[in-house]
């Protein structure tokens, strides 16, 4: 029992991105949006509820939002949204056997056949259209 | 997982028909008051605002389950996780309808 709890990180263990490349990186970010996500929807649902209020309560509630710092949160949400989504999809792929490469005896140096170049070009890549999916989202915000 | 991964793919498209909508509108114009309230009005509109609230509550509060659970175990903890987060999600189904249904008839 000792030695089982001595091998729990917690947290800790779950975010620490250092020992297994680039697909723990992607498991860290998918939760961080996820959770990211997850707390914009529930402002959001609390948000749009101020319509109840009126056109003064909507306005009023609007500027709050219509600041700088909240193009930049929105900004972030775009980010976080567009990775979350394409990280998904190719999780979902994964898990039905889509890029994980064929079955094989596992021999010496035992590289995972699943870790392979299709799946990390699929992590880049949803890096990648975040940053312009952000970049696009600021464009809008700030260009009016 | 597959209640995750089928919300997700029904989520994308409408999500994505949702911001196309503020996009195509402008996106301020599209945030002023009467904008809204017509959006609201719009009876098919309003239907797939009330079904993006449902499946985006249910993949969010499963993805949150699926987090906590995977940081701690026991019987009694992943009782209180699952049944926490399904309360949770039905009260922001409940207070999202709320808006939906009251702006839609008129109700404000």
């Amino acid at each position: 029992m000792a030695n089982q709890d001595e091998n729990k990180e917690g947290i800790g263990g779950m975010i620490n991105p250092r020992r297994y490349g680039i697909e723990r990186v992607a498991y860290l970010l998918m939760r961080l949006s996820g959770l990211g996500l997850l707390a914009y929807f529930i402002g959001h649902i609390y948000e749009t509820s101020s319509i109840l209020k009126g056109q003064v309560g909507w306005n009023e509630f609007l500027a709050i939002t219509q600041t700088n710092a909240g193009h930049a949160i929105l900004a972030i949400v775009i980010a976080m949204c567009v990775f979350h989504t394409v990280n998904g999809i190719r999780v979902m792929l994964g898990h039905g056997g889509v890029g994980v490469g064929k079955p094989a005896r596992p021999d010496y140096p035992y590289i995972p056949a699943s870790q392979n170049i299709r799946h990390k070009m699929g992590i880049y890549s949803a890096i990648i259209l975040a940053a312009i999916a952000m970049m696009y989202g600021l464009a809008v915000m700030f260009g009016e | 997982m597959k209640i995750h991964y089928g919300t997700a793919l029904a989520a994308i498209a409408l999500v994505a028909v949702h911001i196309l909508m503020r996009l195509t509108q402008g996106f301020a114009e599209s945030l002023e008051y009467d904008s809204v309230i017509a959006n609201y009005k719009f009876l098919p509109y309003a239907g797939m605002l009330e079904i993006i609230l449902i499946l985006l509550s249910i993949h969010g509060f499963n993805g949150l389950r699926v987090i906590l659970l995977e940081l701690k175990q026991g019987r009694r903890y992943e009782k209180a996780v699952s049944y926490g987060c399904v309360a949770a999600m039905i009260a922001l189904i409940a207070y999202g309808s709320r808006t939906i249904i009251m702006v839609n008839t008129g109700m404000t």
